[in-house]
């Protein structure tokens, strides 16, 4: 009997398989989100690697922004639930939770049990979520994943916009066109993503300890500069990017335990 | 039971098509006056004779307004002089607006220059109200307003006229805060979305139709048994709350809406018009006596906070709901201090973005769902 929890993102699929003694048993990440074939994969990629078939399934939550398109799920979460509880499982002392998904920014107070005790959430804007750095990724024409070695190797970053995506992007190819250092513009995108999101921390309220959750969290340089932003230490789980899977399949694990 | 959905029914179709009631005025031959949103003078319209409706804009995606309107125009205003522009509200003899912030400075000057056929009476409420002279001028304001509406109508408005008017919306305030009370006895019957069309149809009504409508269906409300809702409470505020979309959140997630402090609905009806020496008197000290809004301004920034802690300890809501217009800046400006004021009397405040251009309420949802589930 496993419990299983889906992750459907913007820009990645997650998932996680526990069991029936609540042990993970498999987690899984598909760097494509909703509308495509990711979620499908990564639920067979999670099961694969758990060694389990479907029929062993026996409860399925789904979270994130796809979380009420995929088919054969018992029911759905939101993702602010989701990465409450499994921050709350991976990181018992944290009480502020920062997620900087593909298309928004959540700021999240938790009690010791993992429930949201309050929370602000960006709303129809990309400035400071994950898709305004793939954004700015492709007009620096480098990886994603390279923005955190960049950024650290920068002398002073750029000053960069954290109004709006539009801008901030006109004002990267200003300064490249100014033959400003890339490391530099990076380091400066990072400090207008902190900026951005250290304005949603204040109003959240904080609370220690302060972590992390969901892929841009690996980004050592971005963690960095907005440690200096909010003046605090932010604790980064390696199972970051899993955190909503993980929430989303103890709320499933939850259904399976005797009332 | 089927009295009610009948009359809900009728409520929402009035609500979603103001173009219909628009219509069904002109071909009776009456003159009709747009009232932007808000604290227009709607008595002196109405004693005039001619018919009050609000303009409230709508879900559009802006395509002509542009030319004079810039895309970070609060999205009412925007979808106003969208309609405007694009003859949505051709018909109109004229339209009232308050200039209550800079946006709507700007409008009436982006609809002068592109809504030829509807002229724009504006006039302008005093900030200070502390001031003394402040009811003198407020006075003024709306004897300009009556100067106007006087010549559309072809008629005079007399000081009886307009104290029989202000009486019928004394009135029809009274019916729309009973039906508030009696919605939170029937919260299975009122749900959020029906709740909104029954605040936002009278806006569309001529206030005796008000009366009417709604004093038959809170005597229908009083007849049915009180439920006891199980599920989470909480009181929208800000500017409007919609799309539809947006209310239906609540319903999936078994929260109900038990109160509102929202410029389209509770704040147009919670302060009377007072007895006064004269009609006009009375009428402009209306303004100088609503506590609690953005539009309105007031030295203590707690007024507001304050009336939404008491809203929420009267009628037992878990959580306050900022519902913010897109741009709006004085809604913004409010934000932080009711929050922290909501905050320290442990209620779970959380913001969701209302913008009209565009339909899609996914984050909103989210919010919503995090707020049921917790």
């Amino acid at each position: 009997m496993f419990a299983v929890g889906i992750d459907i993102g913007s820009t990645a699929s997650k998932a996680a398989v526990i069991t029936e003694d609540g042990v993970i048993a498999s987690k899984a990440i598909v760097p494509i989100g909703t509308g495509t074939v990711g979620p499908a994969r990564v639920f067979a990629e999670a099961l694969d690697r758990a060694g389990i078939a479907r029929s062993d399934v026996k409860w399925i939550t789904a979270t994130g922004y796809g979380r009420f398109s995929f088919e054969g799920i018992n029911d759905q979460k939101s993702e602010l639930s989701c990465h409450a509880k499994g921050i709350s499982h991976l990181l018992p002392q944290v009480r502020t939770i920062i997620d900087i998904g593909g298309q928004d920014i959540k700021v999240m107070r938790i009690n010791e049990k993992g429930t949201l005790v309050n929370f602000v959430m960006n709303d129809k804007c990309a400035a400071g979520t994950g898709r305004f750095l793939d954004t700015m990724a492709k007009v620096l024409d480098v990886s994603v994943m390279d923005l955190s070695g960049l950024s650290q190797r920068a002398e002073e970053p750029a000053e960069i916009s954290s109004t709006c995506t539009v801008f901030a992007e006109s004002e990267v190819i200003s300064k490249l066109a100014g033959n400003v250092k890339l490391e530099n513009i990076v380091a400066g995108i990072h400090k207008s993503v902190a900026k951005r999101v250290a304005s949603l921390v204040q109003r959240c309220g904080i609370e220690q300890q302060v972590a992390m959750s969901g892929g841009v969290a690996l980004n050592k340089g971005l963690v960095h500069s907005l440690e200096e932003e909010i003046h605090s230490r932010i604790y980064v789980h390696e199972d970051c990017q899993l955190a909503g899977a993980l929430g989303a399949a103890l709320y499933a694990w939850d259904h399976l335990q005797p009332a | 039971m089927s009295d009610i959905k009948a009359l809900l029914a009728q409520f929402d179709e009035i609500s979603g098509n103001p173009r219909k009631m628009l219509g069904e005025y002109l071909a009776n031959g009456e003159k009709v006056i747009g009232c932007f949103p808000v604290y227009t003078p709607q008595p002196l319209v109405t004693a005039a004779g001619l018919v009050p409706i609000g303009l409230w804009g709508g879900q559009v995606n802006p395509q002509v307004s542009g030319k004079y309107s810039p895309i970070f125009t609060c999205s009412i205003l925007h979808s106003c002089l969208e309609y405007g522009m694009s003859g949505a509200y051709q018909g109109l003899s004229a339209a009232l607006m308050p200039i209550l912030c800079d946006t709507f400075r700007g409008t009436s000057a982006a609809w002068r220059a592109g809504v030829k056929d509807i002229p724009l009476i504006v006039f302008i409420h005093p900030q200070n109200r502390k001031d003394p002279g402040a009811l003198d001028y407020m006075i003024e304001e709306y004897k300009s307003v009556k100067t106007a509406l006087e010549k559309i109508a072809g008629k005079e408005i007399t000081n009886r006229a307009l104290a029989n008017a202000l009486t019928l919306y004394n009135k029809r305030n009274a019916a729309m805060r009973e039906f508030c009370a009696l919605a939170n006895e029937h919260l299975d019957l009122i749900t959020p979305v029906a709740r909104h069309h029954v605040m936002k149809a009278v806006t569309f009504l001529k206030p005796e139709k008000a009366v009417e409508m709604v004093g038959e269906l809170n005597k229908a409300l009083k007849d049915q048994p009180v439920c006891k809702w199980t599920g989470k409470k909480v009181i929208l505020t800000g500017i409007t709350a919609e799309p539809d979309d947006l209310l239906v959140s609540f319903t999936e997630n078994k929260v109900a809406v038990v109160g509102d402090d929202l410029a389209q609905e509770s704040r147009q009806y919670r302060t009377d018009y007072p007895s006064a020496n004269s009609a006009l008197e009375s009428l402009a000290l209306q303004w100088l006596e609503i506590r609690g809004c953005s539009l309105a301004h007031d030295d203590n920034n707690t007024t507001r906070g304050k009336m939404l802690v008491e809203l929420a300890e009267r009628t037992g809501a878990d959580g306050v709901v900022l519902c913010m217009m897109r741009f709006c800046d004085i809604e913004e400006y409010d934000q932080p201090y009711v929050i922290k004021m909501l905050q320290e009397a442990g209620l779970l405040a959380f913001s969701v973005d209302i913008d009209q251009s565009t339909t899609d309420s996914g984050q909103a949802r989210t919010k919503i769902q995090a707020f049921a589930e917790n």
